[in-house]
């Protein structure tokens, strides 16, 4: 998957502004940046969620916007932070689904099985027939990754996946992402503001400023004082555990 | 292989719940056709059937309508208390009938003929509303919100239109007019009964596939276009059926679709589930017992003297205050 030249404009300033990157197959990435970079909107573009203004978003050498809905659904899985259900769901159904794309709400032997493997994936199932609103915010956050793990797609994107958890469900939450890649061989792309998990937890980093790419790169040539501090204008101090750098500010 | 969707227990007490509320709306609707039907006597009995079976099957028909649209709509806005009422089609047929009395006069074919004045309402609300509303939908991106914005002040709007002609028009012909404002069961023809069935048939037809989608529209948008549903299209789609389905039921027994929001909320207590396929048939059948209920009291107890609207409105506005209050799910 690549994207080239994305421009997004609203009311003619262009939030979005000739980006240009390759996203590396079975790796994560992370999208990093300070508020309003445009590194949510990118996003939004490459999981179809926003519609483009400008350019090119190639996956698997088609345009994004020459796929069927449907059968990009079956490829790209993304969740975003605007979840809020009204309805009484519990968490098997929510995560059932996942199968949507396959079959519908008919579900085959083969979905449940699917469903079965991503609730005990997730170490769900002592919360299996709960409703999601009696969930707290970490547990609920679980089972939407179930969902995606559900979805079984080559593609997850996660957008501020750790916004609304505190230090102990965001960090479990990183170490999940890591096995998505490791163990189940997917291509996770995040957008974090928390440049030390970034650091710690991905391959490669994206780093926006005023709607471009300020650096693109693996952890180590993104993260060190130089770039961070053109980035986000804040003196950092970079220090090294277990061999990657964490970036420290105040 | 497709193996029968994946049953819970719920699933299984919802199947349940539905069949009993089936069976009790099957005894109201006998109880409703035999009370004080002077049954040894067949010639009157017959009478009173010919009477009564049409007011039945109405009654059915919009209770279903109703039912239905209300569902749908609070799905798509993903809120428990709106009712279809906000898209102000109430308003707007008050304001059809005021202005066919006032233009035309009471007098006029266009107010004495049912058929014909059916056929006004449906045409009239069904053109504006689908124009309105499918212009606005696009014009604001898509945001329900200001529909229903919009659609609160349409209300007011066609409202004060209506009061300004009703001030202005000849007490006579007010008076024959105000017996078209009130919602009504009886003497409904049998050519608007067949072609509302047909309407509503052809626009389940119609609407078929995005029915089935409902269940996955009601996680939001991300959510449902993460699936692979064409989000935009199919709530427009689906918002259109509810203003038809309003406006059919509305040009058949009058303003009434306020009664959508106590039956699909108790639906919705009664089922506690997201499938839709429940949440239509239970709203639906909840209608029929709430509109049968009405009619039963309004005939019987007081003999035509307070319309069965009163009674909707008493009880859902006590019913709306207790959903509030007890902020069950809101």
């Amino acid at each position: 998957m690549n994207v080239v030249d994305l421009i997004k404009k609203y009311d003619g300033k262009a939030v979005v502004d000739s980006v240009t990157f390759e996203i590396p197959k079975g790796k994560v990435l992370s999208l990093i940046g300070p508020n309003g970079a445009g590194k949510s909107t990118v996003m939004g573009m490459i999981s179809r969620l926003i519609a483009k203004d400008e350019g090119i978003i190639n996956f698997e050498d088609k345009d994004l916007s020459k796929w069927k809905s449907k059968e990009l659904a079956k490829k790209l899985a993304i969740l975003t932070q605007h979840n809020n259900i009204q309805m009484k769901l519990t968490v098997r159904e929510l995560v059932a689904f996942g199968r949507f794309p396959y079959s519908g709400s008919r579900l085959t032997v083969e979905d449940n099985e699917m469903i079965d493997k991503a609730i005990a994936y997730m170490e769900l199932n002592e919360f299996e027939d709960k409703f999601i609103d009696e969930l707290s915010g970490g547990q609920r956050q679980r089972a939407y990754i179930a969902m995606v793990i559900a979805q079984d797609t080559e593609y997850v994107l996660l957008d501020e996946p750790t916004n609304n958890l505190d230090i102990y469900h965001a960090s479990n939450l990183m170490r999940t992402v890591r096995r998505l890649c490791d163990e189940l061989h997917k291509t996770v792309i995040l957008v974090l503001h928390e440049i030390n998990y970034a650091s710690f937890y991905s391959d490669y980093i994206c780093a926006f400023k005023d709607g471009k790419i300020a650096k693109f790169g693996t952890v180590d040539e993104v993260i060190n004082k130089e770039v961070l501090s053109a980035i986000y204008d804040v003196d950092f101090e970079i220090i090294k555990i277990d061999g990657k750098p964490l970036s420290v500010y105040y | 292989m497709n193996k029968p969707l994946y049953r819970t227990k719920a699933h299984k007490s919802n199947m349940i719940k539905l069949l009993i509320l089936g069976i009790i709306v099957l005894l109201a609707s006998v109880a409703y056709i035999l009370i004080n039907s002077y049954l040894p006597n067949m010639k009157i009995f017959m009478y009173v059937l010919k009477i009564r079976i049409p007011t039945l099957i109405v009654m059915l028909i919009a209770a279903i309508a109703i039912g239905g649209a209300s569902i749908i709509f609070q799905s798509i806005i993903n809120n428990r208390i709106v009712t279809p009422c906000l898209l102000g089609m109430n308003s707007m047929y008050t304001l059809v009938h005021t202005a066919v009395v006032f233009i035309a006069g009471s007098t006029s074919i266009l107010a004495t003929n049912a058929n014909l004045a059916f056929g006004v309402d449906l045409i009239v609300m069904g053109v504006v509303a689908t124009f309105i509303y499918s212009y606005m939908f696009k014009k604001t991106g898509n945001n329900v919100l200001y529909v229903l914005l919009i659609g609160t002040v349409l209300s007011s709007f066609f409202g004060s239109i209506q009061s300004t002609m009703i001030r202005v028009m000849d007490p006579n012909e007010y008076d024959a007019l105000l017996t078209t404002l009130v919602a009504n069961f009886n003497n409904v023809n049998a050519e608007i009964i067949i072609f509302s069935v047909v309407l509503l048939v052809a626009l389940t037809i119609f609407l078929w596939k995005e029915l089935k989608l409902l269940d996955v529209i009601t996680l939001g948008k991300d959510q449902a276009i993460n699936l692979g549903v064409d989000y935009d299209r199919v709530v427009r789609k689906l918002m259109l059926g509810v203003v038809l389905c309003i406006a059919v039921a509305t040009a058949m027994v009058g303003p009434i679709s306020f009664l959508g929001l106590i039956i699909a909320n108790l639906a919705r207590q009664l089922l506690k589930t997201y499938k839709h396929t429940h949440l239509i048939i239970g709203s639906a059948l909840m209608g029929m017992l709430a509109i049968i209920g009405g009619q039963v009291i309004s005939e019987h107890v007081f003999s035509f003297a307070v319309p069965i609207s009163t009674f909707i409105t008493i009880g859902g506005g006590i019913y709306f205050l207790y959903l509030l209050l007890s902020k069950k799910g809101i």
